[in-house]
């Protein structure tokens, strides 16, 4: 098991972490979990607010392992289980986690997915500012 | 940019708001000078537009960096545009809009009966008959496809990549993109700005609409009024929203 620094994408952001890693699976701290994905690791799953992911009780050992001290969680293994998508680059040692099955499961369910993002000057927007209004939302590209 | 807001003002008071996204890996470097542009040299390469041709935004013009809003709403090419109502509910998915007719002679849609129906719709809301009943709703998405979130986290890879410098080691990220999902545009136009395309790809946009060979560049929509060619056996590259 090497011991590397890698580039974790999650949500699009972008976190570096202590971590370790074998045949492109991805080993992070679990005091780095919630760093670099907002989710922490709790009794029931990993959890995000009211949003848990439970972890399968049987096969514990494939997602979780006790070294150095510490409690290492198999990131790239979890999103297998929940059905994220990932895309690894081994030269960079960076793992781009994908849309979160919570983010898909809004979609099928009718419900438009929430955003925030700037304009020009900087400013925020979320889509679930303009609650209690029509929206029609277009995208465009300057290519 | 224009003409949605010239939208956006004419249907404020029907409880209407538009939302703008521009998806560009570079943000406000590509996009800015399109933003507020009063015209758009459309076949003319980007340039800063002088002060007198600017206009100020009164819309809600969001730029998307990461193309976040095309990952989340499974959109392939761009303009894309979904009509979400009061309770934040898709009522209409994914389909080609155009304001206007300066690229009709390029994509065959007319603006005329979609704007008409976007009308409709800021008038009578869910009565609106251009509004998708549930089942539609769902059956458009149960074509859902499993290779394109893998696709979309390979895109996103190759953009992190790029941003980070390494524009040789995104491109093989942004091809397997292209592979998993080729129905999407953007993976394609987007990757082929940020490189030399015939060098790194092989190919231009030209060569790719030179091949459709009579295919529809842009799907079908469903509207009324509106003619389909007859060469379009299939609706190419058609996502659900």
């Amino acid at each position: 098991m090497n011991e590397i620094r890698a580039t974790i994408i999650f949500d699009d952001v972008v976190t570096e972490v202590s971590a370790h890693s074998d045949a492109g699976e991805l080993w992070i701290e679990s005091c780095n979990l919630s760093r670099a994905t907002h989710f922490d690791l709790k009794p029931q799953g990993l959890c995000r607010g009211e949003l848990c992911y439970p972890l399968p009780p049987k096969n514990q050992v494939e997602f979780l392992r006790e070294e150095a001290g510490g409690t290492w969680f198999n990131l790239t293994a979890f999103a297998r289980h929940t059905g994220q998508a990932v895309a690894h680059d081994a030269t960079h040692s960076t793992w781009y986690f994908g849309v979160r099955p919570d983010q898909s499961r809004q979609l099928s369910s009718l419900v438009a997915p929430d955003f925030t993002l700037p304009d020009i000057d900087g400013k925020l927007h979320s889509l679930s500012d303009f609650r209690g209004k029509k929206v029609f939302l277009v995208t465009w590209a300057s290519w | 940019m224009p003409g949605w807001q010239a939208i956006n003002d004419e249907l404020k008071s029907k409880n209407l708001e538009v939302i703008t996204v521009a998806e560009d890996t570079r943000g406000a470097q590509d996009a800015g000078p399109w933003m507020t542009a009063a015209t758009l040299p459309m076949d003319a390469p980007v340039r800063s537009p002088a002060p007198a041709e600017r206009i100020r935004l009164t819309h809600t013009a969001v730029i998307d960096q990461e193309h976040l809003v095309s990952k989340l709403y499974n959109m392939v090419n761009v303009p894309t545009a979904v009509w979400i109502d009061e309770q934040g509910r898709i009522v209409r998915p994914n389909e080609t809009a155009y304001v206007d007719d300066r690229l009709k002679y390029i994509h065959g849609l007319e603006s005329v009966q979609y704007l008409a129906a976007l009308r409709d719709w800021a008038e009578k809301g869910e009565r609106s008959a251009h509004v998708f009943s549930e089942e539609r709703l769902r059956k458009r998405l149960a074509a859902q496809n499993p290779h394109w979130a893998p696709a979309a986290a390979e895109f996103g890879l190759g953009q992190h990549l790029y941003r980070s410098g390494f524009l040789e080691d995104a491109i093989p990220h942004f091809k397997a993109a292209q592979r998993l999902n080729p129905d999407s545009w953007n993976y394609k136009r987007q990757a082929w700005l940020l490189s030399d395309s015939k060098r790194d790809y092989g190919t231009t946009f030209r060569e790719e609409v030179a091949k459709l060979n009579g295919k529809r560049y842009y799907p079908a929509r469903d509207l009324p009024g509106e003619r389909t060619p007859a060469t379009e056996t299939r609706r190419h590259g058609e996502n659900p929203g």
